[in-house]
C-alpha cells in the first residue's frame, strides 16, 4: 500500500507541468477586454497529442499509451492548475468510449484532429437502452466533431450533428463556448450505463481531479499574495484572520487529493467499488473548488475583484465543473443511495 | 500508488481477524472510576499474551517490529470487530512510550516501556497549565534541580485519568531565565510521589464526569534521572510526540468513523425512506459526510504512506484540523435524523453522549484555530 506517486508517476506529472507551465500559462486567461473570448486552448490539442496526454490511459491496443487511472488523475489535477478547457476532458473521455469499437475515430481524437465537446443536462433526459432525449448544454462544441454526454447515470459518445437546434450562449466562465442543444432519441455511437464498467466513473474521477487542481490553484495565489501583501506594516498572512482562512483552503485541497489518489487506484483496478470512491471524490474536491475559489477572492481582498488577478478565474471554472453531468445536488442524491464500501 | 496488499499481509490481517473474534471483549466498558481502569488494563494484557499490543513497536521493546501498514491493518480489523475505545491507553501508548523510544535513555526505556505495552501501568499527561493552554510555550510550572532531584511546585489541568494513572508524562520550567521554548523539562512523574494533590474536574457528559482533574504540586521530589531527552530541550521532546498524536495514533479512530456514518445513513433511510433522502437536506448532507468520512480514510493512507519514508511532521495538521470538525458534524447530524425526539434523550444515551464528546475534539490536543496557525506557518509558509 501506499498512496504517494511513484517516480514515474512524478515523471509524468513534471512533464505535463512543465509543458503547460510554458503553452498554457495562467496569464493567457487575463483578459485586455470582457465579453466572451473564446477558448484559448484549441491549439494546444496537438501538441497535447504529440506528447501523448490525450490518449494516456487509453490501453496500448487501442492507441493509447496504455496507463492507468492514477495517471490521468495525476494530469487532471495538472490540467486543473493551468485552468485547461474543460475540452480535454472531452477529448479523454470520448477517447475512451471509441476505442474498443471505433479505433479509426479513437485515433482522430488521441491525435488532436477531432475535438470532443462535451454535452450535460439542462433538466431531466429520457434514456432507454441507449436513446436519449433531452435538453443540454454544449460545452467547447462549436468546431467539434463529437461530443460527449455526461448524466448522472450514464456516459455517451455521439456525432456532434445528432444534437438538434445548435444556438450559442454565452456563460459567466468567458473562455469557453457554450451551446444548447437538444436530442430528440439520439442514438449514440457509443455508451455505457453507470452500472456497466468504470466509464462513468472515470469521467466523476477526473471531474474531481480537475477540481483540486483548481482548488490547489487557487489556493496557492491566496498564499502567495498574503505572503507579499502589507497592511497595518505586516503581510496580511501573519493575520490570523487571514492565515486561519488560507489554512482552511490547504485542508479543502488535501482532503480532495488525498481522495482523488484512493479513487484514482481503485478505478485503476477496475473495482467494483469504483463508482462509490469517484462520487465520494468528485463531492470533496468540486466542494473543494468552489470554497477555495470563494475564500482566495477574499484574502485577495479589492484587487480579488478584479480582473488583474487570477482570482475570479477559479470561481468561475468551479461553478462549470460542478454543473458537468449534474451538480453536487444530484452528485450527492446518487451518492446516499449508493451501497456502503466497507 | 497503489492498494494492494502481499500474501504476507493478507496472512497477518485473517489473523488478526480470527484473534480479534475470539478475543474482543463482550462485556460492555464501564465509564469511569476503577472498573474502566481494570478493563483498560486487562484488555491491553491480553493483546499484549496474544502478541497484539504493539505490532509497529521496534522488537526490542516487546514489539513485533512491523510496518505502519500492519497497524493500519491491525486497526482496520479491530474497528470492524467492534473493539473497545480504550481510551485510558492513549497517553502511554500513543505518547509516552514513543517519546521514550525517540529521546529515553536505556534505563527509562527497559523500566516503563514493558510496563506500558504489557498493561501494567496507566499514564496520564501534565502539559496545559491554568494559565497556559494554547500557549503551551509559556508553562510556569516550576521544577528546581536539587542535587539529583527535580523540586516541582505549580499546577497542571485538564489532565485526563490523573485519579486513576500511575506515572505522567509532566512538562516543567527548569529555567525561567532562558527564552521560553528553551527553559523546559520532559519529566517522568510518579503520581504517587508525595505532594501531589487532585481536583476532579466533571465534564458535560455523563457517565464518566470524573475525566478532567486539576494537578497540584508543593515540593514534589522527582529524581533527576526521570529526565527524558536533555534538562530544558523538554519542548523539542514534547513536540515530537505531539506530532505522532496528531498523525498515526489517530488512525484507529478515523477508520471507526466510517462506520457511524454507515449507521447513520441505515437510519436515515429507515426513518425518512431510502427515495426521499435522495432530495432531502439531511440526504444531502449525509452524503457530503459520507464522502467526507471516504476521504479521511484515503488521508490516513497518505500519512501512512509518508510515515514510511520520514517520521510525520506539520502536515498531519491538515487531517486533525478537518478530521476533528468533521467528527462533529458526523455526531450532530445524528440529532437530526432522530428530530424533535432527541430532545428527551439523556446524556448517556448512545447518540448523545459521542456528539457532546466530540466538542472537545476541536480543543484537546491543540484547539482548532492552534492547528491552523501550525497549517498556516508550517505548511504555506505563512509569517508569524
Amino acid at each position: 500500500m501506499n498512496l504517494l506517486p511513484t517516480e514515474e508517476q512524478q515523471q509524468i506529472v513534471d512533464m505535463v507541468r512543465g509543458f503547460l507551465a510554458a503553452s498554457a500559462p495562467l496569464e493567457r486567461l487575463r483578459p485586455d477586454k470582457f465579453g466572451q473570448i473564446g477558448n484559448p486552448d484549441a491549439a494546444l490539442w496537438p501538441k497535447m497529442a504529440e506528447l501523448g496526454i490525450l490518449g494516456l490511459g487509453v490501453p496500448e491496443e487501442g492507441g493509447g499509451l496504455g496507463l492507468s487511472a492514477v495517471e490521468e488523475a495525476l494530469t487532471y489535477i495538472e490540467f486543473g492548475r493551468a485552468l485547461v478547457s474543460v475540452g480535454v476532458l472531452g477529448a479523454t473521455l470520448g477517447a475512451h468510449l471509441a476505442a474498443r469499437t471505433m479505433p479509426d475515430i479513437a485515433a482522430a481524437i488521441m491525435a488532436g484532429t477531432s475535438a470532443v465537446g462535451l454535452a450535460t443536462p439542462r433538466g431531466t433526459v429520457a434514456g432507454d437502452d441507449g436513446i436519449f432525449s433531452g435538453e443540454f448544454h454544449l460545452i467547447e462544441a462549436n468546431e467539434a466533431d463529437f461530443i460527449v454526454l455526461l448524466t448522472s447515470d450514464a456516459i455517451a459518445l455521439f456525432r456532434r450533428d445528432e444534437f438538434m437546434g445548435q444556438s450559442e450562449r454565452l456563460s459567466m466562465d468567458s473562455h469557453m463556448r457554450l451551446m444548447r442543444a437538444a436530442l430528440e432519441s439520439g442514438k449514440p455511437l457509443s455508451w455505457s450505463s453507470v452500472k456497466d464498467g468504470i466509464d462513468h466513473a472515470r469521467a466523476n474521477l477526473l471531474i474531481a481531479a480537475y477540481a483540486t487542481g483548481v482548488a490547489e490553484a487557487a489556493l496557492a495565489g491566496a498564499v502567495d499574495y498574503a505572503k507579499v501583501r502589507e497592511q497595518f506594516g505586516k503581510p496580511i498572512g501573519s493575520f490570523q484572520a487571514i492565515k486561519h482562512k488560507c489554512a482552511d483552503m490547504a485542508i479543502a485541497a488535501e482532503v480532495a487529493s488525498c481522495q482523488v489518489s484512493f479513487a484514482s487506484v481503485i478505478l485503476s483496478k477496475n473495482s467494483d467499488e469504483s463508482r462509490f470512491h469517484a462520487l465520494a471524490s468528485r463531492i470533496v474536491a468540486v466542494d473543494a473548488a468552489l470554497k477555495n475559489g470563494a475564500t482566495g477572492i477574499q484574502v485577495h481582498g479589492a484587487i480579488g475583484f478584479t480582473a488583474e488577478v487570477e482570482a475570479h478565474l477559479f470561481v468561475k471554472r468551479a461553478h462549470l465543473i460542478d454543473f458537468i453531468g449534474g451538480d453536487q445536488r444530484v452528485q450527492k442524491g446518487q451518492f446516499i443511495g449508493a451501497d456502503a464500501v466497507i | 500508488m497503489n492498494l494492494d496488499y502481499t500474501a504476507e499481509d493478507e496472512i497477518f490481517r485473517a489473523e488478526a481477524r480470527e484473534w480479534l473474534d475470539a478475543n474482543i471483549p463482550r462485556e460492555v466498558r464501564p465509564p469511569d472510576g476503577p472498573g474502566m481502569r481494570e478493563f483498560d488494563l486487562g484488555w491491553q494484557r491480553k493483546q499484549f499474551e496474544g502478541g497484539w499490543a504493539g505490532v509497529s513497536w521496534p522488537v526490542e521493546y516487546g514489539g513485533r517490529g512491523l510496518s505502519l501498514t500492519h497497524q493500519l491493518i491491525w486497526y482496520e480489523e479491530y474497528a470492524k470487530a467492534g473493539g473497545p475505545n480504550a481510551e485510558l491507553l492513549f497517553v502511554g501508548c500513543n505518547h509516552a512510550a514513543p517519546t521514550i523510544m525517540a529521546r529515553g535513555t536505556d534505563e527509562q526505556k527497559s523500566y516503563h516501556l514493558p510496563k506500558i505495552l504489557s498493561g501494567e501501568v496507566a499514564w496520564c499527561q501534565g502539559f496545559s497549565e491554568p494559565n497556559n493552554g494554547s500557549d503551551l510555550g509559556g508553562l510556569k510550572c516550576r521544577a528546581e534541580i536539587v542535587g539529583d532531584e527535580l523540586v516541582v511546585n505549580g499546577s497542571k489541568i485538564w489532565t485526563s485519568s490523573a485519579h486513576l494513572a500511575d506515572w505522567q508524562e509532566l512538562l516543567v520550567r527548569t529555567d525561567p531565565a532562558a527564552p521560553k521554548h528553551k527553559g523546559i523539562s520532559w519529566v517522568i512523574c510518579d503520581m504517587q510521589t508525595p505532594g501531589i494533590e487532585l481536583r476532579p474536574i466533571l465534564i458535560m457528559t455523563a457517565p464518566g464526569h470524573h475525566h478532567f482533574n486539576q494537578v497540584f504540586y508543593t515540593d514534589v521530589r522527582i529524581p533527576l534521572s526521570n529526565v527524558v531527552g536533555e534538562v530544558n530541550d523538554g519542548w523539542n521532546v514534547a513536540m515530537s510526540t505531539l506530532g505522532f498524536e496528531r498523525g498515526t495514533a489517530g488512525m484507529l479512530e478515523n477508520i471507526r468513523y466510517g462506520a457511524v456514518v454507515e449507521r447513520l445513513v441505515d437510519m436515515a433511510r429507515q426513518r425518512l425512506g431510502a427515495s426521499a433522502l435522495e432530495n432531502d437536506d439531511i440526504g444531502q448532507r449525509l452524503a457530503q459526510l459520507r464522502a467526507e468520512v471516504t476521504a479521511v480514510r484515503a488521508m490516513t493512507y497518505r500519512i501512512a504512506s509518508r510515515a514510511a519514508i520520514a517520521p510525520p511532521g506539520s502536515e498531519v495538521s491538515l487531517a486533525r484540523a478537518f478530521f476533528s470538525q468533521l467528527q462533529q458534524r458526523i455526531r450532530r447530524i445524528a440529532l437530526d435524523i432522530i428530530g424533535p425526539d432527541s430532545i428527551e434523550l439523556p446524556e448517556d444515551d448512545p447518540w448523545i453522549r459521542p456528539y457532546l464528546r466530540t466538542y472537545s475534539n476541536t480543543i484537546a490536543a491543540g484547539t482548532s484555530e492552534i492547528q491552523r496557525n501550525i497549517i498556516g506557518e508550517r505548511v504555506l509558509g505563512l509569517p508569524r
